[in-house]
């Protein structure tokens, strides 16, 4: 019960939060920075005692829900969701406090948002129903696209209804599959199930199962987002506000990678590595295709926006090349996506914080009034185009390494994307802190300090040692994804 | 006509008595108060009615009605529509000294007319209740008779109504000529195929006839374009009855004709099903992209809805039938629910002397900082027609897929994604504008009690049929 613990934490802790600061100004971040808190504490206690679940998919509640359609309402952990749970948390401080003063209107209804969204995304990482799974990906965006609507920039309505509508379209395809899932299910056994460890025994002939994970393979291509489904992305992410963005960037994007390995190949192995080709292709035009468009942006954000799209297309080549390395290297790679990005979109509402504006043009010689910011900026750009010592270095080659065997073609086109990242990266910086001073900006406070200085230590700690996170995945992932290996073979 | 025949019939039997008080009510003492307590009192005994009517459930009731779980369903749901409509009616009318004992009679009428259609059999009581319904609706979408755009809506209602019917009543004579027989189960394909060719195509022609005059109704395109004049045209109230009971009415007929009659056996007739289904996903959401008015608005999305639930029509085999009436079910009460909430919003804030109703939703702009309570009723019925979880629009969206799939209907499948991909472009603009900025200057009119309470009780419904669905089930 203790995911549900922490999702009820959550959610209570945003309507609290809602409720004081109605009552007394500022009193509501403090009640979310409380909440967050305490689930992180019964997460990491949880953890502590019970150690299996680093070794395997562990149920932690069953219970009948919907009993027409045989629904439970079904949580498990593993250390997949273990790990990625735990990021959501840490970046929902990181939320809070970019939030602190940038937020000034409607601030209690806002942050009952952003905490009613991190519960849903904690309820994606941890449902093993797949009707709840679908439940919670659905209530996930109702709040994030409140807080591009409403907190949002210029053009916040165009981006998140654009958003919504691209999320949902595609989800209904995953649900579509879901059904026709549950369905085959009930003709092969008589009981209608949703059930994830029921379902994956299923046999289904290969055709079916080719258009049963395309189904899923859309909804979870389009949340990645890989090209040709990235279009809502740029829009979303530059339009919301901080908080927003830094969710979107750091968590919601991971929910698409973790749909991947958890459904596409977890659930259709054969499927899947029928696709891999398909897929792995995809995956390097994303890291081409994004890369370029980042450096043609004079938009902070839509930049780091595209590099995302870029970033995200290693974890897609890594995931379909079915090798233990590559896996590894695509774990490493979300975490450390999720803790650069959401450094370089709580960047990006600094300097609008100082500047109103995100136009690079009008930025330059910021280095010379605010080195701090600027020593910062330049460690989170190294770590985004991967300077070994920072995690970023180790997710992208392992992710690299892994997958040439099985794929050395894409491989060799996709490592030019390292060549794109260092451009883009150098130009994000050259254009906003070097050159000509424009203008003098006020230097980090000690929010902002902690904000850059706890992501920083963060992705050198697990830079200089991935093995913080890596022991916990060897004997999972050759149990899980053994058989496509095998299939690999097989075809090649 | 037996002690159980009586009881099946009760409902229709309370609500018929009723109406002759109501008349003798109206020649003692006229009294918009007390005909309004009197009629919502006499819907809520025939409401609780409906339990004593179990014990002849799936029992034929003389020759004309047959009482099954579905029209159970069905006819709670259209009393509980009317309940809300004779609740909201009152603060509606409420303007001068004007007693309005007609409106009421009228409103009984109709709901007697839809109650009956829901448990009709035979084409007799089909056409009697089809004709209550019609009559009486005719009289109230022209209640407001000084409004311009209402006058035009009751005879555009009045023509186009009728033009239906004779072609409904003539696709029966069709029907009757060639079987000799009235009631939906004696035109069974068996004794189709023993008839002659001639005989047969007759039997097509009258099927399609009265699918078209069902459709007609039902408002499917292309059969939809009296629907946004009416909509718009017609008292908020009146526009609330048209777009719950009137509806739910004829799908009811439209499923039971389907279905016992067995005409999803007949591949033409299902792919005339398959078009209009197509058609009406497409046009209602299409065209309800640059509606400004809202109950235009709603008039091309419940134009899609139908178009989506015609889903259920196509099975293949006798075992998904009673998937498609259970999800048929589902879904009519996810999609009245949420109309309800709109409706009740509307009535509540306009009124009848005014020469239109407040139904502009860009004036809501704000709403949700002036009035949480009513926004997020608002919000949480769009949500629904949308079909996102939470609600009970995504249980009856779930039920639809759930019917299309086992049925393998891909093509009506992908028109259902692609038009509710539209679909939430409309119903996304409506609740941006809530959350926008007040504007200044414009306040909306101050709100009753009941209206308020009326609408977090229908919201928690929504909510509640949307967690816990199990709690709406008649099979």
């Amino acid at each position: 019960m203790i995911l549900t613990q922490i999702i009820l934490v959550l959610f209570v802790g945003g309507i609290v939060a809602w409720i004081f600061e109605n009552q007394k100004n500022n009193s509501g971040k403090w009640v979310c920075l409380l909440a967050i808190g305490l689930s992180l504490a019964l997460l990491i206690n949880f953890a502590n005692s019970n150690h299996e679940i680093f070794h395997q998919y562990v149920q932690l509640s069953n219970i009948s829900w919907i009993d027409n359609f045989n629904v439970f309402y079904a949580t498990g952990l593993d250390s997949l969701s273990f790990i990625l749970i735990s990021l959501t948390l840490l970046l929902a401080l990181i939320c809070v406090l970019v939030s602190w003063q940038e937020i000034t209107d409607k601030v209690g209804f806002y942050y009952f948002n952003l905490m009613a969204s991190i519960a849903g995304i904690i309820g994606v990482f941890s449902a093993t129903d797949l009707f709840l799974f679908f439940f919670f990906w659905e209530v996930m965006l109702l709040p994030m696209t409140a807080l591009i609507a409403i907190w949002g920039h210029e053009h916040r309505h165009y981006a998140a209804i654009k958003f919504f509508i691209f999320t949902q379209v595609s989800s209904l395809m995953m649900l579509i599959a879901i059904i026709a899932l549950a369905l085959i299910n009930q003709q092969q056994t008589g009981q209608l199930s949703f059930d994830y460890f029921v379902l994956q025994q299923l046999s289904v002939s290969a055709d079916i199962e080719f258009y049963l994970m395309l189904g899923f393979f859309i909804a979870f291509a389009v949340k990645l987002p890989s090209f040709p489904f990235h279009t809502w992305l740029p829009d979303a992410h530059t339009q919301a506000p901080t908080a927003g963005s830094v969710l979107l960037a750091g968590v919601l994007l991971k929910t698409g990678a973790y749909g991947l390995i958890r459904f596409v190949i977890g659930l259709f192995p054969q499927a899947s590595a029928d696709f891999a080709t398909t897929a792995s292709w995809l995956g390097v035009i994303s890291i081409l295709y994004g890369a370029k468009l980042a450096f043609a942006q004079t938009d902070f954000k839509r930049l780091v926006a595209y590099s995302s799209i870029s970033h995200m297309g290693f974890v897609m080549l890594a995931l379909f090349s079915f090798d233990q390395i590559a896996y590894h290297g695509a774990i490493l790679t979300l975490v450390a996506h999720g803790l650069s990005s959401a450094a370089l979109f709580a960047m990006a509402g600094m300097v609008y914080a100082r500047l109103h504006s995100r136009d690079l043009q009008l930025m330059g010689g910021l280095f010379a009034s605010a080195p701090r910011m600027g020593g910062m900026l330049l460690a989170f750009v190294a770590a985004a185009f991967g300077l070994p010592g920072l995690v970023n270095f180790v997710g992208e080659f392992m992710s690299l390494a892994g997958s040439f065997k099985a794929m050395p073609l894409q491989v060799i086109l996709a490592s030019l994307g390292l060549v794109g990242s260092a451009i883009y990266g150098m130009y994000l910086f050259q254009q906003s802190f070097q050159g000509p001073v424009k203008t003098n900006i006020i230097d980090l406070s000690s929010r902002e300090l902690l904000i850059c200085g706890s992501l920083l230590s963060l992705l050198v700690i697990f830079g200089l040692y991935p093995e913080l996170i890596l022991n916990h995945f060897e004997t999972y992932f050759v149990n899980q994804v053994s058989q496509p290996v095998l299939g690999m073979e097989a075809i090649g | 006509m037996n002690a159980l025949e009586l009881l099946g019939l009760a409902p229709q039997i309370i609500i018929s008595v009723a109406i002759v008080f109501q008349m003798l009510l109206i020649a003692v003492k006229r009294s918009t108060v007390i005909i309004q307590l009197f009629t919502l009192g006499s819907l809520i005994i025939a409401t609780l009615t409906l339990y004593i009517t179990l014990p002849a459930l799936d029992h034929q009731i003389t020759r004309l009605f047959y009482l099954d779980g579905f029209s159970l369903g069905v006819n709670l749901i259209i009393l509980s529509c009317a309940i809300t409509v004779t609740v909201v009616s009152g603060r509606y009318l409420k303007v001068s000294q004007e007693v309005h004992d007609e409106y009421y009679l009228l409103l009984m009428l109709s709901t007697l007319g839809a109650t009956l259609l829901t448990i009709s059999n035979h084409f007799a009581s089909v056409f009697l209740g089809l004709e209550l319904l019609s009559i009486a609706l005719v009289g109230l979408v022209g209640y407001l008779r000084q409004r311009r755009h209402t006058l035009e809506a009751s005879f555009k209602y009045l023509i186009l109504s009728a033009t239906a019917s004779s072609i409904l009543l003539f696709g029966m004579a069709m029907l009757y000529a060639y079987s000799g027989e009235m009631s939906f189960n004696g035109l069974l394909p068996d004794t189709l195929d023993k008839a002659r060719q001639s005989a047969r195509i007759l039997a097509q022609a009258g099927t399609v006839l009265v699918l078209i005059g069902i459709g007609f109704k039902l408002s499917l395109a292309p059969l939809h374009f009296w629907t946004p004049d009416v909509y718009q045209g017609a008292p908020a109230p009146v526009t609330m009855l048209l777009a719950t009971v009137s509806k739910v009415a004829m799908f009811t007929v439209l499923i039971k004709f389907w279905f016992f009659a067995q005409h999803y056996l007949d591949q033409q007739l299902s792919l005339i099903i398959v078009g209009l289904a197509f058609t009406s996903m497409l046009v209602g959401n299409l065209l309800a992209l640059q509606q400004t008015n809202i109950k235009r608005l709603l008039a091309f999305s419940s134009i899609a809805h139908m178009g989506y639930l015609l889903i259920v029509l196509m099975v293949t085999s006798q075992n998904s039938m009673q998937l498609a009436m259970q999800s048929a079910l589902f879904y009519l009460m996810a999609y009245c629910l949420a109309t309800l909430i709109l409706f009740t919003f509307i009535c509540e804030t306009s009124k009848a002397n005014t020469d239109s109703d407040a139904d502009n939703w860009q004036h809501w702009q704000g709403l949700f900082w002036q009035s949480p309570l009513q926004a997020t009723a608002i919000i949480f019925a769009l949500l629904s027609l949308a079909g996102i979880p939470l609600t009970a629009g995504f249980i009856g969206k779930f039920y639809l897929l759930t019917a299309a799939v086992t049925n393998q209907n891909w093509w009506l499948l992908a028109s259902l994604v692609i038009g509710s991909g539209i679909g939430l472009y409309y119903y996304l603009r409506i609740i941006f504008v809530m959350f926008m900025p007040i504007k200044g200057g414009e306040t909306l009119p101050k709100r009753g009690v009941v209206g308020q309470s009326l609408l977090l009780g229908l919201t928690l419904a929504l909510l509640t049929f949307g967690l816990l669905p199990q709690l709406y089930q008649f099979y």
